[in-house]
Parts: C-alpha cells; structure tokens; sequence
C-alpha cells in the first residue's frame, strides 16, 4: 500500500505519495508549471526520463535536481524559481581536493538497468563476474519495465536473477564522465560522487523520444509520449481525464493502453498512414514471438478514438494546455484536451558511449560488432543505442554483451537471434516514416531551444552546427541538446557537437554542505 | 587603378577586426575561414571573452588599454542580447606579500592612466559577498570588462558592409601577396593579412630551415574552461587570482589559477589552466583541479551545476608578445596573433596598428614593439623574395 506523505512545494505544504515520482506528485497537485524558462514561459516535464531537464527545481537545497528521477519521501522539500542560496563563506572540507569519491572496484559496470542492461549484467555475474549496475531513475527496469510496486511480470525473472547473482545497483546515478576502465558517477538527488573502476563496461543506456517542436509544445502539460507512461507509472493519477497520444511509432499503441487501463479518456493519433504501416505485416507474421502480444494490444485499444494520417499541428493554452489542433485526411480539428502526450520515436540515447570514445555511425547508432563490442576495446554496447529494435531485442544484445564481457562465446542461436530483430527494428522505422510536413510546423517566433529559448526563426539563416551553438546558444542548457537536436531546423545544419563531460548535468559536489546549514 | 585589395584568412575575431579596419581605409576585402561562420573556431570561440587591462610590460599595457577603449566605443553594454557587460577585473590576493604586489600594480596602472583601486580585505565582501573571507585584498579595475566573443565576432563582421566571406575554405599555403586555396585557386593582393591564432604560420612558404622560420614560432597552450547553469551569477566582477599572472608567463609547466567570469546570462565561466599543446580532449583531472582553484576563492562554486567543460588553446610566442606587421622581408603578407590570453582585449587595437600600417598612416601605437621582424636572430639574416 502506498503511504501518504507530506512534501513542502515553495513553502506550501502538500499531501503526496511515497515512492512516487516527485514530477508526478506535483503534477498531482496542480504544479505542472515546475520552472521558468529564461524569457519568463511556464515549462513543465517533457521527457520525464531526465532527457530534457525542464522538470528541475531545487530539492532539499540542492540546485537543478531532475524531479522526474526523485521518488517522493516525508518531508521533501521542493522551491522552484528559487534564487541561488548565500554560500557558504569557507572552502567547503576536504580543502582544494575535496572530498574524495567512494571507489568502488568491479569486473563489469553495465551503464543502464533496461533490458539490456538488466540481461548483461545477469549473465555476466553468473559466470562469475563480479558486476556493478549504474541507472539514474528510481528504480531499476528501465522505461519499458519501470514500476512502483511490483515488476511486470518480464522484469521479475531479471530482477531475480540479478539478486541472486549479486549484481551490486547503484540506482539513481548518472554516469558524467569517464573512460575506458574508469566511470565517474553522481547521484541524482545531491551529486554525491562515485567513482568506479572496472574491467570492462557495457553500455546500454536505451533511447530518448524524439521531440519535433510544433506551435505550443512547451506549454506545461505538453510531455512525451513515453513521458506519459512513465509519469503514470510513477504515480500520476489521470483517471477521467482526456488526453490525445500522438505523434508515432508503436510506443504510442502502449502509451494509450497504459492511459486507458488508468481510468483515461484516451484519443491516438498516429501520423503515418495505414500504408506505410501494412509494411509491417510480412516482418509481423515472421516473427511468431509478436503474435500474442500485438493481439491483445488491439483488443486493449478497442473502442478508443483513433486517428490515422494525423498529427497535431497546434496545441493551446496558457499557462496549462487547454486545446489541441489535429490535421486529419478529413480536415483540422480542434481537440479539447487536458494532456496531451506527443512522441515521434525513439533516438538511440549514444551520448555516454560517444563519451568513452566509441565510434557512431552516421545513422546514429553505436557501431558494434557481433558481439556487441564498440570500437573501443573492452566496452560493449546494447540495446537501442545500437539501433532501435525493442524489448526483446535489447535482453538478447544484452545477454551478448554479458557473455562476451565475461570472456565466454555466445552461442550461435542467440546470435542469429538478434540479428532477425535488427531485421524487425528496421521494419519498425520503415513503417512509420516522419512526413515532412512535420519538420515545418514550428513558425519562426517558435521556440527551437528550450533550455536557452532560441526560436527558430534565429537560426534560419545559418549553415552548420557550430554557429547554432556559440553564436545562437541552440542547445547549450542542461539538456546539452538533447531536445532540440532532432527537429528538422537542427538536422539540415553541417557538422555535430562534441561529447564532453559532464555527459549528464547533474548537481555539484559536496551538497551536504548546505543541508548543515 | 584597382581598388586596394587586402586577404585576410581567418574569421575570429582579431581577423573580423582587421576587416572592420581596412574596410573603413576603402580597401576591398576578402575573408577566407576554414570554419562554417565567423567567430566560431579557435581561440574566439573557446576563450572566457574577458577584456582585461593587463599589468604587464608598459608595452602590452598600451595595446590593452587602447584594445579596451576601442571596444567600449564599439558595444553597448544595454544592447538587446548583452554581447558586451562592464563587469570590472577583481585581482585578489591570499596574502599580504600578494597584496603589495596588487598596490605596485596599482601604482603602476596609475601612472599609465588607469584608474584602478586596492581593496582592502575589510571592504572586499561588500564589493563580492561570495568571495573567500580569509582572502588579504583586491585590486579593482573598474572599465574592465567581457563580451561574448562568438556573437560579438558574427554582429561586427554583419556589420562591416562589403567583405567578401569565403567560410569552409581552407589556405594551403601563403606567400607574398599570394595565397593559395585548397582546391588549388591561386588569389594575389594587395596585402595578405594572416589572422589564424595558432595556425599563424602553419602555411607560410619558404624553406623550413631559414633562420626567421626557426625563431618565430606559434607556441600553443592548452586551457581547460567550465561554465556553470543559469541562476547561479553570485560574482559581479571578474574575478581573478593574484598568481594567475604568474601562471600566464610560463610557458612550459602547466598552471591553474582561479578565473571566474560571470556571463550576463547569469552564469559562470570557471577557469583557467594552462599547459603546452594544443586543444584537446577535456581532461577530467585537470577540470578537478580549476575547479578546486576556484572553490578557494568563491566558496560553493564546487556546489554549482556544471553544464559543459571544454578545451581551447591560446597562441603564444617566444617573448610573450604578439606578432603585429609583415613577415619579416615580405612586403605584402601580414602577421596579426600571438595574443596568448589577451587576443579579445587586444583585437580592435592590434587590427587598428595593422591597418594603419598596410595603410601607411601614423600609427596610434608604436608598431615596432610588436614587429615579427624583432626576434633576435632575424636582424642577422633576412630574407628577399
């Protein structure tokens, strides 16, 4: 059963529940405008899987703290548009060096605990490694298998195995910088540093939605797709609400069951045309494993509105979302909504293995080989970052990567396993190809840059990546660009940033510091 | 007769300075960068943007000084984006023995007609509540200040009419009057005007082994910068420590001293470091330690949420003092670089000299000083091409 606690929002006092995710709980409570951007705009969670950084606030003291990532507990203390405490007036202890980071020493770190992750690790520490598993949400699973009270039934297996092979779990860490052999990590809540030492490293930090800006995506209540998910699976109430999931790709099928099973009133909107998705049924019909679940996923969604070729073209409101355009094959209609949650796919999330040095293709995935092993030698890689292919794809790469980490040979059927899901992950992106009205929606007074609110009519003249960002400050905010860099205006522009540590931002050191005072 | 042609290669902002200058002399101009867009690469991209009145040699002095009033003609503090912010140099010393060295200064900067002030300890909190309280006193630089060098580079060069922009072309090699382009396109001038930070005489032509090559070299030094989240300007003034003087006149060892610039966006540029080299990869454990250099001075800054790290590299040269004027026994090429730190503050004042001189006008300054030609084994040999 879950526990009423009490938490403090800008002084205010407010009932929320423990374990839930402190963006959830304020979004439960009416606060669904968490920051102030810089020109003074509302923003609220986007991502709520500590992509986009636009649900951070000041935690019990402690500045810029993803609240999407921080489960609720007695006494949480929260201020949103707070000014930067008076620090303190002595070098904090520790001197110069500061206080020096817990080390811990293992045989494997797995970066992420998804499927992937989950599956390396398992593996791995069964054939004798010792394994150190690193996830910044608040619980382990990843966004597929994410929870509050009991796993579903996929994970518990993982989850079980993973105790009994005495895989240690670092959970709610961002992993910030490092190199091959070495991690430095943060924890998410007070930037408490860990260092880790490892032999090798498998990276399987998953995928981040794609965001595509559109007239009124940064009102509050505009969030993911996969957001949506996540928010009610920590412990947002939508029950008897209405809400529109659009956008595209089968996480939006998911999405509206999750929202309709939770009391919802539920419309789907799906951007690509029945067309483009009957692609699907010869990969569909070859992949047995499918059948069960994509039928009772039908049947889930029986009765819901449904919209084919559509897509929101406006949404509006002020300060929260009251109304949303969609452009339909039968014209535009105006929906009234109280949420609407928008995705169009899932980006392989390639930033920390691009950190360590692994090579990217140019499609933007990490470049294995078939033993999932990055260009940089011993690090691995699995799951989404190396190509958009699914649960079941991600827990084979992982089991892989596990194996080969521990120095072991998979065995030949589960390699040629995930070579048929590369297969299946392709057809997946083929069915659902982006229209190109979609990069077109944004007008030029709309913002680009969330974090740095950049609109895109600022960038419209420049050729490449560089002038974005030092002369246009495009992406230069907490989420490093992770939001912006999808939409159609960042994709036409030369050249690509450099991943530099901090990989994630996360809060500074020595936090206890103002808790004493 | 043809309009007086001038090259110049390199878009940061000392070359988009020289544009400005020789546009405004009636010459005709054209900009080669190798890069997408002015003001992005090199030094002008990766530098803090601080325009300091340095108390160096009275030499360098003179050329911040004039560097410094020329830009507080050019920018406007109260201009929309806030390219430019008058936020005065805070020198702070740990010690009593650094406190007198920030009163010779003083005294110093005074008789070259800055004003400047010392700051005892007792006074040092009301001017910077976040600093330190064991520090021993400031020197204040009041008209001190710092631009964000990108935009100020891209707004000067849109405003400098008629300059022919060639960006992502690169320069292969460049002798007198003469510069030849990657794809092989072979352009004469006027004057060649090179402007290229550490580059400066990576392309020159010439046998490698003549004595003015061998002495007049481009020594590049590696510095590590951070910046902190929005919300978090606790500074008013650029803060400096007092050794970081010292720590900019090695030339071999690698220093850190504590910078810390507040941006107008409310943020935190935490420096420095220096090492041989060019820009490379951020080093974590050198990031640690200017950090850590920081966190003496401004209490807390350890606690700030950092947002990105990366690396950039000053062009220094043997004597500490840039290169302003034609290669040595070349008539038609220039050399503009070798600022080490100080290329932002220097720029308007450096291209100012150079135009002057291609122009054959009365210099402002003093050209000779920072004649290529001075290196000491070049008297004994030049050159005839």
């Amino acid at each position: 059963m879950t526990k009423a606690v009490r938490i403090t929002v800008d002084g205010a006092s407010l009932l929320a529940q423990e374990g839930q995710s402190l963006t959830a709980a304020l979004m439960m409570a009416g606060v669904s405008a968490i920051r102030k951007s810089p020109t003074g705009e509302a923003r609220g969670a986007l991502c709520a899987m500590g992509s986009c950084h636009e649900c951070r606030a000041t935690v019990d003291g402690v500045r810029g703290v993803r609240t999407c990532l921080v489960p609720v507990k007695e006494g949480l203390r929260v201020e949103r548009e707070m000014k930067l405490p008076r620090l303190p007036l002595e070098s904090s202890p520790g001197g110069e060096g500061g206080d020096a980071p817990q080390i811990i020493e293992t045989g494997l770190a797995v970066i992420g605990a998804g499927p992937a992750g989950l599956a390396a690790a398992c593996v791995a520490a069964e054939l004798g490694m010792k394994v150190v598993i690193i996830d910044e949400s608040m619980g382990p699973g990843g966004r597929i298998w994410s929870h509050r009270h009991d796993p579903p039934l996929a994970a518990r297996s993982w989850l079980e195995r993973a105790r009994e092979a005495g895989v240690l779990k670092l959970q709610g860490y961002s992993v910030f910088s490092g190199q091959a052999g070495v991690l430095d990590v943060a924890r998410v809540t007070d930037g408490k540093r860990v260092r880790i030492q490892c032999q090798s490293m498998v990276v399987a930090t998953g995928a981040r939605e794609r965001f595509l800006p559109f007239p009124g995506w940064t009102l509050p209540g505009v969030v993911g797709a996969g957001a949506l998910q996540s928010l009610i699976k920590g412990g947002l109430n939508i029950a008897g609400r209405r809400v529109l999931v659009a956008g595209t790709g089968p996480l939006l099928l998911a999405v509206a069951r999750l929202a309709k099973e939770s009391g919802a009133e539920v419309i789907l909107a799906e951007q690509s045309s029945l067309v483009d998705r009957s692609r699907l049924a010869i990969p569909l019909l070859l992949s047995p494993s499918r059948w069960k679940p994509a039928r009772q996923l039908l049947k889930a969604l029986g009765g819901i509105e449904r919209y084919s070729s559509s897509w929101v073209t406006e949404a509006r409101g002020g300060p929260a979302l009251k109304e949303v355009v969609l452009r339909t094959p039968a014209g535009d209609r105006v929906l009234e909504v109280d949420g609407l949650a928008i995705g169009y796919g899932l980006i392989p999330e390639t930033r920390i293995a691009a950190g360590l040095g692994c090579e990217v293709e140019t499609t933007g995935t990490v470049r294995v080989d078939s033993l999932q092993q990055t260009s940089v030698p011993g690090i691995f890689c699995a799951g989404e970052p190396t190509g958009i292919a699914g649960c079941e794809a991600a827990i084979d790469e992982g089991m892989v990567a596990g194996i080969a980490a521990a120095g072991k040979t998979p065995k030949a059927s589960l390699l040629a396993r995930v070579r048929r899901h590369r297969f299946w992950g392709q057809a997946l992106e083929d069915a659902h190809p982006l229209r190109e009205e979609l990069g077109k929606l944004a007008r030029d007074s709309e913002i680009l840059c969330r974090c740095e609110d950049v609109t895109v009519g600022e960038v419209s003249e420049i050729s490449s990546i560089r002038e974005a960002r030092l002369i246009h400050r495009v992406g230069m905010g907490p989420c490093q660009g992770r939001v912006c860099e999808s939409a159609a205006h960042c994709q036409s522009l030369s050249g690509s940033d450099t991943i530099r540590p901090p990989w994630t931002v996360v809060p500074g050191e020595n936090q206890d510091m103002s808790s004493a005072l | 007769m043809d309009r007086h042609h001038v090259i110049i290669i390199g878009a940061g902002i000392v070359g988009v300075s020289c544009a400005h200058q020789l546009i405004q002399r009636g010459s005709r101009v054209t900009l080669i960068e190798a890069g997408p867009g002015p003001g992005v690469q090199g030094a002008t991209a990766a530098g803090m943007g601080h325009i300091v009145v340095n108390d160096g040699e009275p030499e360098i002095l003179k050329l911040c000084l004039r560097g410094r009033e020329m830009w507080r003609q050019l920018l406007d503090e109260n201009v929309g984006d806030r390219g430019y912010w008058n936020t005065g140099t805070l020198w702070l010393a740990e010690d009593e023995e650094q406190m007198h060295g920030l009163e010779g200064a003083r005294d110093r900067l005074h008789s070259a007609g800055v004003d400047s002030h010392t700051v005892q300890a007792s006074e040092l909190f009301d001017l910077e509540p976040a600093l330190n309280r064991d520090l021993a006193g400031g020197l204040r630089i009041p008209h001190d200040g710092v631009v964000y060098a990108p935009k100020v580079t891209a707004r000067l060069l849109s405003q400098t009419t008629e300059v022919e922009s060639r960006f992502g072309t690169r320069v292969t090699r460049v002798g007198d009057g003469l510069v030849t382009l990657e794809d092989g396109t072979e352009m004469k001038a006027d004057a060649v005007v090179i402007a290229s930070g550490i580059s400066l005489l990576d392309n020159l032509a010439g046998e490698e082994d003549s004595p003015w090559k061998q002495n007049l070299k481009i020594l590049p030094r590696e510095g590590h910068l951070a910046i902190t989240a929005r919300g978090t300007g606790i500074l008013r003034h650029h803060v400096v420590e007092a050794g970081y003087q010292k720590g900019a006149h090695g030339v071999v060892e690698e220093a850190v001293a504590c910078a810390i610039l507040p941006r107008p966006t409310d943020q935190l540029c935490l420096g420095s470091s220096r090492r041989p080299g060019r820009a490379g990869a951020v080093d974590p454990g050198v990031l640690k330690k200017v950090i850590d250099r920081c966190e003496r001075f401004v209490p807390g800054v350890r606690r700030l949420p950092i947002l990105r790290s990366w690396t950039g590299a000053r062009a220094a040269t043997m004597d500490g003092k840039p290169l302003i004027g034609p290669v040595p026994g070349w008539n038609r090429t220039w050399l503009v670089g070798g600022f080490e730190g100080l290329g932002i503050t220097q720029a308007p004042a450096a291209a100012e000299l150079l135009a002057q001189r291609i122009h054959a006008e009365t210099c402002t300054l003093d050209a000779g000083p920072w004649d290529p030609g001075r290196m000491p084994a070049l008297s004994a040999g030049g050159r005839s091409d």
